[in-house]
């Protein structure tokens, strides 16, 4: 920094030459200089007070236009109290494929009391046991006298036990609004659904929060919010459902099963269309889960998806399947079929004795575990088990509700090649009748994988393949001359082409060590129509006993194969599949009734 | 230029200086002081009980603390300064110690006759002694680190006081406007901006340590933290205060509901109606007009300050009055943002406005001060 001296010479000299003090210049410089100082400093600081004073600026702007921000704002004006208000209450609607509903929301009543506020206590404890009989006018009446501020008379009311309350005109008897959850059909997809129940509770709303099946698997979604009142649209048709439970009620009373299971899936898109399990419940007041007996046995128990069983024979068609894939056998090719087959200390057999031989069509046909235990012996363990994990019967259903995890397939402790072959007729390998529709829609759909789903869907959702189409189309021709000439001739339906395979499983014993010799599973696995099937139905029963010949007959062909029939026979129209005339076959055609 | 500088001879003296005090300042305090016994008479549901009456009487004794500390020369507090700062200190220092809890806190030192709350003194004295600093100090050092680091100190020691005890508000003022009287007196630009990238490091450092061991804030304040961000996340608990007086501001309008007939306020929504939460009776009941003008007053006293302040040519003086209007706009601008949602919930109250004994007075002090600067100005 330069500084222009306080004695600058140039001034001074002619100074002293004209007889001046020099001093006078110095003062006048520090004068100038302490003047230049103070005009900097107070520029800087008004330069300091200037940013500040912008600062303050920007404040009281910030500051007032929110203000006018906030008051030109629409008041959303609060409730009378505001506790509880937190608690959502809308929950979306859930619809079939058509948009009929299934589940959807409706508005009650909860009443509770302040006793505090209460005129006349004992009055209003008579006047509650008058429109409640179920209340104790004593135990009431003490509950009002008491210390309490609060309680609950009544989680729900009617309409008309509201305005009864009303008329006895007493302060302290309080009504909040109250959602709940109204499954209009009763109990039809009673499984499906599930149910709801209350979750918190607040005076002023009460959580409803799904307990089971899709409501509870989409509990979230359904509660969002943001979701607003779109529903959950399912796969399920109401239509074909209803009349896919009345027919399996029916078939079970018929059959003095004590209980069934029918799952309809479309084989290219895995929507399931009805998925029936009996017994079922009202999910409007759904019941408690038992504390005793088996909770297999339980009506919320489900069937389709949560019961793992030894499906039997329907297992076969997979054997024979992956043999011509995997280039083993043809349709054609002759199997010895003589028995029994011994393997170390088991001891395998047919039903009948069907001779020395028989082809692979033919075993399909007439169902003969020694022969598909000899297939099974050529395809080994492993690309076995490689096969059905393809198909996806070793590992739980992905289906979008909660029971699905319950449904996790028993496998073999340890895969021998004895396991091999009792699975290879279904034997050994417990999987749900879920399981074996997803197996059989690859079947159907031409050999790819498709997941099961209960939502509704836009168009095919293939998976992986598993087999060639050729396999498969030779696989469905096995499948449909069960039906028109073997083990399920009862399922033929007229103009629907049914294939299919049945199964008949002794049921092993609770405690283990063993079977049963007079209780069975059985189940039919159909497709239809045979040329092109469009769905899979799978109808199980449990401990079915067919009575109307001289001895008790259980095998499935008496009796999951005519209830299958009967459904397929209601809910094709119903599907929208017309009927048609199957192109003729040198065999002929068979023209029984049944 | 520092008081030993001037004629003193020319400052009024005697009840002479009566006649010189800032008169607009002062009917500008009246009036806003009216707003406040107004808004709690109405919180009362329409009467002085109880809460107005109080207040008024608190008012006019902080009337008369300031009138009397107007006559005092403005020489007498800068001496003075560094004494008062000590003894504020000191009681911060006993409130830790032996200080009584009020709502979760520990602030209060009860004298018998009132409740003293030392944080409220620090902040007229702790501005006070950083007057006097700078006045003291030649203004070619104001920049040198040495220098700047002492009175860093003299605000640090308090504000570590204040938010152990805790009040994170209070300790944000001290430090606000104790960088306020820095900032005026001329320290380089360079130490701010390094105190405001350390406070961004330190904000940062504050949500990054949640939930770890080394947790630096309590559980209710990042609460705050939290329900500053997203009132609706917590309508019903601690976002309770914002949501409600967002409604009562929405309620109003831009007219207002009229003179007790506000309902949020007055139906018990806000537990804390009377104290930081005043504003929302106001702009519920008078609207947007009377919001504004309650801030158009708050911006006159402001404007008569900085005049005040800027016309003074004794450095004390000028800084003090700077430093204590910066401390008077801190109050209600964070008052008021933390009523509409503009800054998380500290407990800030609305000065002169709100219901309260401590703040009252020790803002009257500071007008008091203020009017001595004023009253005392070299002409």
């Amino acid at each position: 920094m330069t500084r222009t001296p306080l004695r600058p010479l140039a001034r001074i000299l002619p100074a002293r030459s004209k007889g001046e003090n020099p001093d006078a210049i110095e003062r006048e410089n520090i004068r100038l200089r302490h003047e230049q100082m103070r005009d900097k400093s107070r520029m800087r600081a008004e330069g300091r007070l200037l940013v500040l004073g912008m600062f303050f600026f920007c404040a009281f702007v910030v500051v007032g236009v929110r203000m006018g921000m906030l008051s030109g704002s629409e008041p959303s004006e609060p409730r009378a109290s505001a506790a509880g208000a937190s608690i959502l209450t809308q929950r979306a609607d859930i619809v079939d494929r058509h948009g009929r509903i299934l589940a959807t929301n409706f508005e009650t009543h909860s009443l509770y009391a302040q006793p505090q506020q209460m005129i006349d206590r004992e009055r209003a404890a008579t006047g509650l046991t008058e429109i409640f009989p179920d209340l104790n006018a004593d135990d009431l009446l003490e509950d009002f006298t008491g210390k309490r501020k609060f309680l609950w008379i009544k989680k729900k009311i009617s309409p008309e036990q509201k305005q009864a309350v009303h008329d006895l005109g007493e302060p302290g008897l309080l009504f909040g609004p109250r959602e709940m959850r109204l499954y209009p059909n009763g109990s039809l997809a009673a499984h499906i659904l599930g149910g709801a129940s209350f979750g918190r509770e607040g005076v002023h709303a009460a959580e409803v929060i799904g307990v089971a099946g899709i409501e509870k698997f989409y509990d979230k979604e359904l509660r969002d919010p943001a979701r607003g009142s779109k529903p959950l649209e399912l796969s399920l048709d109401l239509t074909v459902q209803a009349a896919t439970e009345r027919v399996l009620y029916g078939g079970m009373k018929l059959m003095n099963a004590k209980g069934a299971a029918a799952v309809l899936m479309d084989v290219h898109t895995g929507e399931v269309v009805a998925l029936a399990s009996l017994p079922d419940f009202d999910p409007n007041d759904r019941p408690r889960p038992p504390t005793e007996g088996v909770p297999s046995d339980s009506p919320l128990f489900n069937r389709a998806v949560q019961g793992v069983y030894e499906l039997g024979s329907t297992f076969k068609i997979f054997a024979t399947a992956q043999a011509i894939e995997l280039g083993l056998v043809n349709a054609d090719t002759v199997i010895d079929i003589r028995g029994p087959l011994k393997w170390g200390r088991h001891r395998i057999r047919d039903f009948h004795n069907y001779g020395k031989e028989l082809t692979v069509s033919k075993i399909i046909e007439k169902s003969s575990n020694i022969g598909t235990a000899r297939i099974a012996q050529m395809i080994g363990v492993n690309r076995q088990r490689d096969f059905l994990g393809q198909l996806g019967l070793l590992e739980t259903v992905p289906l979008e509700m909660i029971e699905a995890q319950g449904g996790r397939p028993l496998l073999p402790p340890n895969w021998s090649e004895i396991s091999t072959m009792t699975i290879s007729y279904g034997h050994g390998l417990s999987v749900s009748p879920l399981h074996l529709a997803a197996g059989y829609a690859a079947i159907a759909n031409g050999g790819t994988k498709v997941v099961p789903t209960l939502l509704k869907q836009t168009g095919p959702q293939y998976g992986a393949r598993v087999m060639r189409p050729d396999v498969a189309a030779a696989s469905r021709q096995m499948l449909r001359r069960v039906v028109s000439e073997g083990t399920a001739s009862f399922g033929d339906v007229r103009g629907y082409s049914v294939a299919g395979k049945t199964g008949t499983a002794d049921k092993p014993k609770e405690m283990g060590g063993g079977y049963y010799k007079d209780k069975v599973i059985a189940t039919f696995a159909s497709m239809f129509p045979a040329e092109d099937p469009k769905y899979v139905l799978i109808v199980t029963l449990d401990e079915p006993v067919e009575t109307s010949g001289d001895k008790p007959r259980r095998t499935a062909g008496w009796t999951a194969v005519p209830v299958a029939a009967e459904m397929i026979r209601r809910v094709a129209p119903l599907l929208g599949l017309r009927p048609e005339i199957e192109p003729a076959r040198i065999a002929g055609i068979t023209l029984t009734s049944n | 230029m520092s008081y030993l500088e001037y004629s003193v001879k020319s400052a009024p003296t005697g009840l002479r200086k009566f006649l010189y005090f800032n008169w607009p300042l002062t009917l500008l305090l009246i009036a806003v002081a009216s707003t406040g016994f107004l808004m709690l008479y109405s919180v009362a549901g329409g009467g002085f009980d109880p809460w107005s009456a109080a207040q008024m009487k608190r008012f006019g004794l902080g009337l008369v603390l300031m009138f009397i500390i107007g006559m005092v020369p403005a020489w007498f507090w800068r001496n003075t300064a560094g004494v008062a700062y000590l003894i504020a200190l000191v009681l911060l220092v006993a409130v830790e110690l032996f200080g009584t809890v009020g709502m979760g806190a520990q602030r209060w030192i009860d004298l018998g006759f009132m409740r003293l709350q030392p944080s409220e003194l620090m902040k007229i004295t702790l501005v006070m002694l950083l007057a006097s600093y700078y006045d003291w100090l030649p203004a070619k050092r104001v920049s040198h680190p040495v220098w700047v680091f002492v009175p860093v100190l003299i605000i640090l020691v308090p504000t570590v006081l204040v938010l152990k005890q805790p009040d994170l508000g209070t300790a944000l003022l001290l430090i606000a406007s104790g960088g306020v009287v820095m900032f005026i007196a001329g320290v380089h630009w360079s130490y701010f901006a390094a105190v405001i990238a350390t406070g961004v490091g330190l904000v940062t450092a504050v949500f990054k340590s949640r939930g770890t061991g080394w947790q630096l804030l309590k559980d209710y304040q990042y609460k705050r933290i939290d329900t500053f961000l997203d009132p609706s996340s917590d309508p019903l608990g601690a976002g309770y205060h914002i949501t409600q007086s967002k409604i009562a501001l929405g309620s109003g309008g831009w007219t207002g509901r009229g003179f007790m007939q506000g309902t949020q306020s007055r139906l018990n929504f806000l537990p804390e109606k009377h104290t930081d939460f005043i504003f929302t009776t106001l702009a519920e009941e008078f609207g947007f007009i009377g919001g504004v003008t309650l801030l158009g007053l708050y911006a006159l006293i402001l404007v008569f300050c900085f005049v005040s302040a800027m016309s003074n040519k004794d450095r004390f003086s000028s800084l003090m009055t700077f430093g204590l209007a910066s401390t008077f706009f801190f109050f209600f601008a964070v008052n008021m943002s933390m009523v509409m949602g503009l800054a998380p919930v500290v407990g800030v109250p609305l000065p002169l406005v709100s219901y309260g004994g401590s703040a009252m007075l020790v803002l009257m002090v500071g007008f008091g001060l203020i009017q001595s600067a004023h009253v005392h100005r070299p002409r």
